[in-house]
């Protein structure tokens, strides 16, 4: 009793001493309030109380201050969390590849109830998370730095075997499966027609026989017709960690070299250094790879093709090439080379002229022209104005701008330099989510480089412009991306959006005219100075101009990030790039624009992708996120998907947003119950209309539009929920599992049941008991004769 | 100045001015609940939209600075639905009564609550000015009423209900019992005659109101005493004859005459349409003449408009038996004094619409997690019984059983901005009603101040007052989402976190949420 007591005291002495050292460094105004709240966090892993009030004691923050902003961002604890954090990514590639059921699995298997998080022994603290940037290996679930692909719910159990087991050694991110291996990566080999008949068997069999000889956890992974029938055989490595290669016209001796290359054999040969992880720099020097074209990235090629074909890489330009810290390699690559143009060569005036001309519309998704916003700002006439690149990213299943940030932030810099010196602001802030920690230190690391390189700082390139960049971490909040939220949050409160007008561009960040742009724009506005206008104007649709990077998840058979130019049909995206719906099931539609968007139904699927033709059709661009949806695919259980994130992220003040959202959603998982009934229908429209007018910002305006737009397309399956079913037979409660008479008796199903709900009778016709079964789809997934089915 | 137009008029204002403020002064009314003049606007309510006729987006017109060239229509069919439909979501999370179940559930709409925080506090004079403003015949229904209140009360989920009626009746026999009972004012004489026909509770009542209200009123009957079917009541120990004749000459003392032994024929009716200014007819069941008077019949009674019992467009009004068969005498006392409104109404000419009523929220049950709560304004103890019944309580225990009220009704019923608007807009509590609802609680450890959390519509305009006043905590929002709340930080209590800026906030309040404790007053 007394020994607890003296640690207690310790404790809180510590605790002081800690304290006041970081008010002392962070500042003692309202603004340094959440950099604060982060340090105290890291310090402790949640934010104590006798921290936050000590704070109030030694800085003008007040308690109201503190608290309120505390508790308004999901970062903060207020509750000491486990030693090791299990995060169950909820994002929309994994929500529809089941990560819902695996949540569930893993709760049981660390036998927590409904309202609880941490194991009793403190081991273990679970959330959920949107989203890990992982969407090929959806579902995913990450413990502290390790991450887990293709998790099922049958392997929960041995994830946390696999992770006790080597919990002590630390180190960088791994991607593993559920049984423990490391996922190094997938070789693809083209085994269309042609492919086949100039040889790609062979190099198949080769490929086989270097992973089986060399030991490698490498997934072969055979695709149909790549389309580039003209360079067959094809080979592309897909490393877990970095971007992907594509070789043609491969020779099978070749093979063993390109294999070997990528992924090392286990405890043979010395570990090259990482770069060569990063596909990359191995393939570079085309010397050594006599014979063997490798795939170029040049925008002029015409390849039509996988993965990267179609594609028209301009704020992603040199994917899979560059070395995103490598400040000789940017400027080799005529890095900075626009923004040296713009200072030296251009008024501000010609700048804004140049962007205007190029036609570009912000890519955070409401489509403002940036050339206009540029010029509202320049137009103010204030000696202290600020940009902001708005990197807070938050749709689930969107990631564009986390890549963007780690692998090409020269770009971003250099975008923003020029866009401060267009429209006269001294500083700028990247505003970066704090769920993407690579992303800030890389930037961070960047912003350092360029001030030594003299891009940053004072007189950059001696043309006697001051600018100077700092990034701001968020703390977990979703409303934040809105620009004027993401102000308040900046200023140190909590963040409410506020009505505009006035427009940030005239009374923005301290009431100063604030330029905030999305982090792809700049990444464009990059590649529209050091290009010119022109190349970024002739590509595209209508007022769409140039390109835009999409995170392509889903129900596709490739998945990723891809750079397509506007106008390009949904069709196209879906089927060349992506390479067509998964497995055997049926394309049913495309969800563009995350929890503000809509659903294109397959049958209109010959929509262009650009900002008119999708509002048109009761969609929206959105930031990115184009989630691919099959005939397994429950539309209503998307919509209640979509409002489940919108509702959680509502921030709370106007009575439409607060209180709209929520009602909606009380009715969605009403009627995803059986419960439902038509007049809901109608009072779910009724919502959605008033919301979508009354609501103060662009979160709860936009949040009835899932609703608005599967009512819109597929009112049927919204119907037939009410008449108590679900034809997609995803909603647990609408459903049956039941074993055809396809079952051996093999038991697998009824060991693998956490609720005994299948009686063990080897030999005999397994059945399920539908009163115990909790419908976590383990049965389905284990049975090898693939003898359960949905009703 | 600026210039801008305002329903299509040319107005001009100082430039910076608010918009909201700017329309007002025009003189047209705009509703606001979070707007508080010279602090930040904090756009939540969503009330006071206007619409922009440019764009055709309806806009909230306390956050928007008027600019020149506006064109601003401030209210149309969709501003309109836009505000109610504001309520109606504000109204789904807003959980308190307005008034308590108890006086919705009287017939007579008795403020039940106020007497009975005046008898706890022993003021008893006052209890029963309270209650003869709507019951005619205190002490005779004290003795005789089946107190449908009693089974509306809350007391009752917790442990047995407040034993209104014999509080009522201790307040009623209090008045009868001084040298001087009360007399209330009576307006000034309108040279108005009413003419009512039955001397029974329905014809007392309404007798009595509108001489209150200053008309000439005369009751006819057929028997030689008034009291009608009061009189059957009259038994030694339940009702003595003594209490109804002290409360009918009570009614006489306001000016109101009878015409006993008066039997009314369909001749007498219509010389009485002819010479009175309005006719109440109050004649109770089964008078078997009443078919011949040429009034519209229904199968039960007379037929007469619901809220207002006005025969069509005439002046011949209907209440109690006569209307539709009823054994309660408080719904004839009830339908007396409603319909003293409607008489009034017609006598001065104005639209007849019956007694004015306001809009009331509802929250339904106590939930057994809310008991302990509730009974924070209240005392433990189980439900007193007067030692001999027909004496009735005495005066301790009329004040200690007063104070089992829970006071379900809210301190702030007749200044809620929520309440008041909502009335105005026809809002619906019911249309986005959820399965769920928050829990009531009360934090009352606050000498000046009580605060209920569940009727918060999260304006943030305490928010705003204690951010000013530097108090070590005052009020933030805490939480985000539909789940916010206003709370004082760190958990401190009540008189902590609102020190000076106490009052102010009540008062700024829109809703019941934070209001003065002391409110016993009418």
């Amino acid at each position: 009793m007394w020994l607890r007591h003296v640690i207690k005291r310790d404790i809180l002495e510590i605790e002081i001493r800690d304290i006041d050292a970081i008010v002392e460094e962070l500042g003692t105004q309202q603004r340094s309030v959440i950099p604060i709240l982060q340090a105290i966090q890291e310090r402790y892993n949640y934010l104590p109380e006798e921290a936050l009030r000590r704070v109030c004691e030694i800085s003008d923050i007040t308690a109201a201050q503190i608290v309120g902003v505390a508790s308004f961002y999901s970062q903060f604890r207020f509750t000491p969390a486990g030693t090791h954090m299990i995060k169950v990514c909820v994002g929309t590639a994994c929500h529809v590849k089941g990560a819902g059921q695996v949540y569930d699995a893993m709760k049981r298997e660390l036998k927590l109830g409904e309202k609880e998080d941490t194991t009793e022994s403190g081991q273990y603290t679970i959330e959920k998370v949107n989203c890990l940037g992982c969407c090929t290996l959806a579902p995913v679930v990450q413990i502290d730095e390790v991450t887990y692909g293709h998790v099922s719910t049958a392997q929960v159990s041995s994830i946390l075997t696999d992770f006790e087991s080597q919990k002590e050694t630390s180190g960088k991110k791994r991607y593993k499966y559920a049984d423990g291996r490391e996922v190094e990566g997938e070789i693809r080999i083209g085994l269309g027609s042609c492919c086949v008949a100039s040889g790609s068997d062979e190099i198949r069999d080769a490929v086989k026989d270097t992973i089986d000889r060399n030991g490698l956890n490498v997934k072969l992974k055979h695709v149909g017709c790549v389309g580039m029938c003209h360079q067959v055989p094809l080979v592309e490595i897909v490393p877990t960690d970095g971007e992907t290669t594509l070789y043609s016209k491969v020779k099978a001796a070749d093979v063993e070299q390109i294999v070997e290359e990528h992924f090392q054999p286990h405890g043979f040969l010395k570990r090259i250094s990482s770069r060569f992880l990063k596909a990359a720099d191995t393939i570079r020097d085309d010397s050594r790879w006599m014979g063997v074209d490798r795939y170029s990235l040049d925008v002029r090629e015409k390849h039509v093709s996988s993965f990267l074909g179609k594609q028209v890489p301009m704020a992603t330009e040199f994917r899979g090439v560059i070395n995103p810290i490598d400040v000789q390699e940017y400027k080799d690559r005529n890095g900075f080379r626009g923004l040296t143009k713009v200072l030296k060569e251009m008024t501000p005036q010609q700048v804004i002229e140049e962007i205007t001309e190029s036609g570009i519309r912000g890519r955070g998704g409401a489509g403002f022209p940036s050339g206009k916003k540029w010029e509202m700002v320049a137009a103010q006439k204030s000696k202290t104005k600020y940009v902001i690149c708005n990197g807070d990213e938050g749709d689930p299943g969107a990631f564009m701008d986390r890549m963007l940030l780690e692998s090409y932030p020269y770009r971003i810099v250099e975008g923003m330099v020029a866009a401060g010196y267009a429209v006269g602001a001294a500083e700028g802030i990247l505003y970066i989510r704090a769920e993407y920690p690579l992303a800030v230190s890389r930037v961070l690391e960047a912003l350092e480089i360029c001030r030594e390189e003299g891009f940053l700082g004072k007189n950059i390139l001696g043309t006697g412009f001051d600018f100077d960049l700092s990034v701001y971490q968020g703390a977990g909040a979703f409303v934040c991306g809105e620009e004027t939220a993401l102000i308040e949050s900046i200023e140190g409160k909590r963040g409410f959006p506020r009505i505009r007008p006035p427009f940030p561009a005239v009374e923005g960040l301290w009431g100063m005219p604030t330029l905030v742009n999305n982090t792809e724009t700049f990444a464009q506005i990059a590649y529209i100075l050091k290009n010119s206008a022109v190349a970024f104007n002739r590509i595209g649709s209508g007022t769409s101009r140039g390109t835009k990077v999409f995170a392509l998840a889903g129900k596709v058979a490739r998945g990723g990030l891809i750079e397509v130019p506007m106008g390009m049909t949904i069709k196209e995206v879906v089927e060349e790039i992506g390479g067509g719906v998964a497995g055997d099931r049926t394309f049913k539609a495309v969800q563009i624009g995350g929890p503000s968007g809509g659903c294109v139904p397959h049958w209109k699927s010959d929509t262009p992708i650009d900002f008119e033709s999708l509002k048109e059709v009761g969609a929206m661009m959105g930031s990115g996120g184009l989630v691919v949806l099959d005939d397994t695919d429950c539309m209503v259980d998307i919509a209640r998907y979509f409002l489940t994130f919108t509702q959680n992220e509502a921030c709370g003040k106007c009575s439409f947003g607060r209180i709209g959202t929520k009602r909606m959603l009380e009715i969605l998982e009403k009627i995803t119950i059986g419960k439902g009934t038509e007049k809901d229908i109608e009072t779910l429209e009724q919502l959605a209309e008033w919301t979508g007018k009354g609501s103060l910002c662009g979160l709860c305006k936009t949040a009835p539009n899932p609703i608005l737009s599967t009512l819109k397309y597929f009112r049927d399956e919204y119907e037939a929920h009410i008449r108590g079913e679900c034809p997609a037979g995803k909603c647990k409660e609408l459903i049956r599992y039941e074993i055809t008479d396809d079952c051996i008796g093999c038991t697998l199903c009824a060991q693998d049941c956490p609720v005994d709900a299948i009686a063990f009778k080897p030999h005999e016709k397994h059945v399920v008991n539908h009163e115990l079964c909790i419908k976590c789809d383990g049965c389905k997934q284990v049975c090898p004769e693939d003898a359960v089915i949905i009703i | 100045m600026i210039k801008l137009k305002i329903d299509n008029r040319e107005v001009e204002a100082p430039g910076g001015s608010v918009l909201i403020e700017v329309i007002r002064e025009t003189g047209i009314e705009v509703p606001s609940m979070c707007y508080l003049k010279d602090a930040e606007h904090f756009t939540s309510c969503m009330i006071c939209v206007v619409k922009d006729r440019k764009s055709g987006r309806i806009i909230p017109s306390c956050s928007l600075k008027a600019e020149e060239g506006m064109d601003i229509i401030s209210m149309d069919d969709e501003v309109r639905e836009a505000r109610k439909t504001s309520l109606d979501l504000l109204l789904s999370e807003h959980v308190g009564d307005c008034e308590a179940p108890c006086q919705v559930n009287c017939p007579a709409h008795m403020d039940i609550p106020l007497m009975n925080r005046l008898l706890g506090e022993g003021k008893f004079a006052e209890a029963l000015q309270v209650v003869r403003m709507d019951i005619a015949l205190p002490s005779v229904l004290g003795r005789i009423c089946p107190a449908p209140c009693e089974g509306a009360c809350r007391r009752k989920s917790i442990d047995e209900p407040v034993s209104i009626c014999l509080l009522k009746r201790y307040a009623g026999d209090f008045d009868l019992e001084m040298d001087q009972s009360w007399v209330p004012e009576k307006a000034a004489d309108s040279g108005k005659k009413v003419t009512i026909i039955g001397a029974g509770p329905a014809g007392l009542a309404a007798a009595y109101y509108l001489a209150l209200k200053g008309h000439a009123c005369h009751v006819i009957d057929r028997n030689d005493k008034p009291g009608g079917s009061l009189n059957k009541e009259v038994k030694s120990d339940e009702l003595p004859a003594t209490v109804l004749q002290q409360e009918i000459d009570l009614i006489a003392n306001v000016g109101v005459t009878f015409g006993l032994n008066t039997t009314v024929d369909s001749q007498m009716f219509k010389e009485l349409t002819e010479s009175s200014n309005a006719v109440v007819v109050a004649t109770g069941k089964g008078e078997s003449g009443i078919v011949d008077w040429g009034l519209p019949m229904h199968a039960k009674g007379v037929e007469a408009a619901g809220k207002t019992y006005r025969v069509g467009e005439t002046g011949v009004f209907v209440v109690g038996s006569a209307l539709r068969p009823s054994r309660l005498a408080i719904r004839a006392l009830g339908q007396g004094k409603e319909v003293s409104f409607s008489v009034d109404q017609f006598l001065k000419d104005k639209p007849v619409k019956g007694e004015p009523s306001l809009f009331n929220s509802r929250f339904g049950k106590l939930l057994p997690a809310e008991y302990a709560e509730y009974l924070k304004e209240s005392v433990p103890g189980q439900r007193l019984k007067p030692e001999v019944m027909k004496n009735g309580f005495t005066p301790e225990q009329v004040m200690e059983e007063a104070r089992r009220c829970l006071h379900c009704d809210c301190r702030d019923m007749h200044t809620c901005q929520l309440r008041l608007y909502s009335d105005v807009y026809g809002a619906d509590q019911k249309r986005f009603k959820s399965e769920e609802r928050l829990l009531c609680t009360k934090q009352d450890n606050h000498d000046q101040i009580i605060y209920e959390p569940s009727k918060c519509i999260k304006c943030g305009i305490c928010v705003r007052i204690t951010e000013k006043y530097k108090d070590d905590y005052g009020l933030t929002f805490i939480g985000r989402g539909f789940d916010v709340v206003v709370g004082i930080p760190f958990n401190e209590k009540l008189s902590e976190g609102l020190k000076e800026a106490a009052l102010e906030v009540a008062a700024a309040c829109p809703t019941g949420a934070i209001s003065q404790r002391a409110k016993t007053g009418m």
